[in-house]
């Protein structure tokens, strides 16, 4: 399982010519090994994707290949030649282009003057640019309104002008860091087609992902990174999903949870057994959201008397693409923010307008969408964390009782699974899952818990993380909390909960049976079609 | 234990980069022309030199340490007091006012000088909370609101030694300066060894004890803990029900109620009239001797310490030596710097590793 196959010259000249080799490639962070002598091949004309979970070394390697980083040993070969970028520019310069996880946009200028940034001088020729965009916006299927101001964009929209920014270049080697984690199911087919064009086109195109289902459609090679290292590779990677899956997660499908596999994207194999069918529990009325709006700072509607009610011991999934309100609805149910209309309703308690510390003794747990905004204080630690909210449950005569906390702590990180040093670790310093984890053992524990929010819960997890988090929340589900999992994974949303709502631009659109056969129609409402 | 890890660099190198910058000034002290034996002696001698210089050192070593304290505490909840010298000035106008007031000097178990300086304490309070208050509901930058209130509070100092029905002494001739009447005896701060030739006051004993109730109450205390929430993540900690609001006025409050106790020590222990100008930096010293802390009582008290010897040193070299003012504030700086970029260096090499 461990085998890695060495470069035969066989391997190197299926499709198209050897463009970047890399060879024994290896880059530390202090005592962090975060890639170690990684042997890779990418050709012209091939998507090779790049698969593991998160810290797997994916993002290092691709920052080494576009010299944001250095190796520490190791060498890459650019057609043959030695490749040292000393950074960045060198790395366009030899056509390389790479589109980040992170935009790089100026929000308030318009999609032309975005690609003009950093590339004219003098007078600018707006008129010009824009014909460029709409030649190459012919050539791959990508169409921008080049006067559009970026703010506006959607972020599928956004994306696509990151990636002509880099396909304006004409590179050789493109590169795509995670991008389909922010996409609607149909952008990411257009995304995955606009890949197809760049290599038949004779470029080499990195996707790193670590969904299956892009791998089957999209991908002609696949390397599979664990800890910094190769554990797979595949000429063939469609028909042996679940040989890389295996190797990404190194373990067995059979032990591997049924939402979780379904989340991964693994269907029809026979080592899966497919999600339960959920039915909706029969429990009281928890929480209504009743009419809530909320008009932000600039006058724009971003809440539209959203109207949802939960039952106890209920799981409602509220799918949708970023930014149609999920965040601003998060806000209100932590009492971070205060509608402009309508009411939120706690077993008949109507907690509008009240404090973050009234909604915690109503019985409302929240695992915010920005852990380490609204979730967590990086500085402080795992101990201090996990009872932020509960202080005063440990002093005494105004002084707090460390030892007892500490101690608390190390029984709560038990219970969750919380792996870290001990309660005196950083809780910044931990991992992405294990944060979450004690986020989670915080809510979860709160005296009086009948409500949670558990917002992007999954985001930037690997596998072993995530299972921990869907059985925490089936765990809370079944003890009678109503639980709302707000996603835009529509596959985590389908595996988990027990009806779909779908918000679009501030409303709920609809509601559907949590099931797989609904997945076009609820795809459908979330690009606004409803 | 080896013999590296004796001496911490976190202690060693902000120590030696002080040390740097005073043979840095020794040095220009010798490029200006003067004589190093006379500067160094009257640097002694204004320091350590008598009984009498090393209480008035340490005396200045108290206000410092009292607005550096301040400072510390409302630096916890993120927050930045630069209005040090408001306060002082606020909390001497009101403690000589208190003072002077009919009948305060004539109370019995020592409320004579107590009345004056809680109210001093209160006034700081007063002016450090409002810029909470402004920072709280409006969102004001409590940096720009406490340098302004400053300048407000030290020109009300001004105005109210210019009119007699205010603070101004009786006029008796036209050479009467525009200073209130000394206060009396009575409410003036009781000396430590009751010598005049060692005139520490009781302000002393009164930082060292709230140095050390400030330890207590920033690291163990439930308060401490939620003024290092709210510094460190305002939402999060908002979220877990510490009130944003109330602990910022709190926080600027106490902040502010340390610079007005530092005023009113300063007006009934050391200068006991009320005159114009009177808090002559001390809060602005105060505010550098809280950076160069870093959060930690331990280095407000050093700090302290430092700057109070240096303002007595210097100010002796300028007399015994000639060596001018503005060379002691050159050496200041320079410590500063050092001390501050030393500071910077360790950090730097410690989030590295």
């Amino acid at each position: 399982m461990n085998a890695t196959p060495a470069l035969s010259p066989a391997h190197v000249s299926q499709r198209g010519a050897l463009l970047l080799g890399l060879s024994g490639l290896t880059k530390r962070f202090g005592a962090f090994t975060a890639l170690s002598a990684v042997d890779i091949a990418f050709h012209a004309g091939e998507i090779h994707c790049l698969l593991g979970e998160n810290g797997a070394g994916k993002s290092t390697l691709c920052n080494l290949v576009f010299g944001v980083h250095a190796p520490d040993a190791g060498t890459m070969t650019l057609h043959g030649a030695p490749y040292r970028p000393a950074g960045p520019r060198d790395a366009l310069t030899a056509g390389i282009a790479m589109v980040h996880q992170h935009f790089s946009l100026v929000e308030d200028m318009s999609v032309v003057d975005n690609l003009m940034l950093g590339r004219v001088r003098g007078v600018l020729d707006r008129r010009g640019w824009a014909a460029r965009l709409d030649a190459l916006g012919t050539r791959y299927g990508l169409e921008l309104a080049p006067f559009a101001r970026v703010g506006d964009l959607s972020i599928g929209e956004r994306q696509r002008v990151e990636i002509v920014k880099c396909l304006m270049r004409e590179p050789r080697l493109l590169i795509l860091d995670e991008p389909t984690a922010v996409l609607l199911p149909d952008e990411i087919a257009s995304l995955l087609a606009v890949c197809r064009r760049v290599a038949a086109e004779g470029a080499a195109v990195i996707l790193v992902t670590h969904k299956l289902a892009e791998i089957r459609e999209a991908a002609d090679r696949a390397t599979v990174l664990r800890q910094g290292q190769v554990v797979a590779t595949s000429d063939a990677p469609s028909t042996e999903i679940n040989r890389l899956v295996k190797a990404m997660i190194r373990r067995d499908l059979e032990g591997l949870d049924a939402t979780t596999a379904a989340t991964l994207g693994l269907e029809d194999e026979s080592a899966v057994a497919a999600p339960a069918v959920h039915a909706r529990p029969d429990g009281p009325d928890i929480l209504q959201i009743d009419g809530v709006s909320l008009r932000d700072s600039d006058g724009a509607l971003r809440l539209d008397a959203l109207t949802l009610t939960l039952r106890a011991g209920e799981i409602v999934g509220l799918a949708g693409v970023e930014g149609n309100g999920q965040s601003e609805l998060g806000l209100l149910l932590a009492g971070l923010d205060t509608p402009t209309g309508g009411r939120l309703v706690m077993d008949g308690q109507d907690l509008t307008g009240r404090t973050p510390s009234d909604f915690t003794a109503a019985g409302i747990g929240i695992v915010p969408e920005d852990r380490h905004r609204v979730g967590a204080i990086a500085d402080m630690n795992v101990a201090e964390n996990m009872f932020l909210n509960r202080t005063r449950a440990f002093t005494r005569f105004g002084l707090l009782q460390r030892r007892a906390m500490h101690d608390a702590g190390a029984e709560l990180m038990r219970r969750f699974d919380v792996r870290a040093t001990g309660p005196d670790a950083r809780f910044g310093g931990l991992s992405g899952g294990n944060q979450q984890k004690a986020v989670l053992a915080r809510e979860l524990t709160a005296p009086g818990l009948r409500f949670l929010l558990a917002a992007q819960p999954t985001r930037g997890l690997d596998v072993g993380a995530v299972e921990a988090v869907y059985g925490l929340i089936r765990e809370a589900s079944a003890r009678g909390i109503a639980v709302l999992l707000i996603s835009s994974e529509l596959d985590e949303v389908l595996a988990v909960a027990h009806r779909v709502a779908v918000i679009y631009r501030g409303r709920i659109v609809g509601e559907r049976p949590s099931r797989p056969d609904q997945r076009e129609a609820i795809g459908a409402m979330m690009a606004g079609h409803a | 234990m080896n013999a590296r890890t004796l001496v911490s660099p976190g202690l060693a190198i902000p120590v030696l980069a002080a040390v740097a910058a005073c043979l840095a000034g020794t040095l220009l002290v010798l490029a200006l022309g003067f004589s190093l034996g006379d500067a160094l002696s009257s640097f002694v001698d204004g320091t350590i030199g008598s009984h009498y210089a090393l209480a008035v050192s340490l005396n200045r070593s108290v206000v410092y340490a009292l607005v550096g304290l301040g400072f510390i505490l409302a630096n916890r909840a993120g927050l930045t007091n630069v209005g040090g010298e408001g306060q002082i000035a606020m909390g001497g106008m009101v403690a000589a006012a208190v003072a002077l007031h009919h009948g305060v000097a004539a109370l019995p178990f020592g409320l004579a000088f107590l009345l004056p300086l809680s109210a001093a304490t209160l006034a700081g309070a007063a002016w450090g909370g409002l810029a909470g208050v402004l920072k709280a509901r409006v969102g004001t930058n409590e940096v720009i609101s406490t340098l302004l209130l400053s300048f407000i509070a030290v020109w009300l100092v001004y105005g109210s030694v210019q009119s007699v029905a205010l603070l101004r002494q009786p006029m008796t001739s036209g050479a009467t300066l525009p200073e209130s009447l000394p206060v009396p005896d009575a409410t003036q701060l009781p000396l430590l060894t009751g010598d005049a030739a060692s005139p520490v006051t009781i302000g002393l004993p009164l930082a060292v004890v709230l140095a050390i109730g400030m330890a207590i109450l920033l690291t163990r205390s439930r308060f401490g803990f939620q003024l290092r929430a709210v510094g460190l993540n305002p939402v999060a900690a908002t979220r877990a029900g510490f009130a944003f609001a109330s602990t910022v006025v709190v926080a600027m409050a106490i902040a502010g109620a340390f610079g007005g106790l530092a005023g009113g020590v300063m007006l009934l222990g050391e200068q006991f009239s009320l005159k114009a100008g009177f808090s002559s930096g001390y809060g602005y010293d105060g505010l550098v001797v809280g950076l160069l802390a870093r959060g930690s009582v331990t280095g407000v008290v050093a700090a302290a310490l430092l700057f109070g010897f240096l303002r007595s040193g210097g100010i002796s070299m300028e007399m015994g030596a000639g060596v001018p003012t503005a060379l002691v504030m050159v050496m200041q700086g320079l410590i500063v710097v050092a001390v501050a970029g030393a500071a910077f260096w360790l950090d730097r090499r410690g989030s590295r590793s």
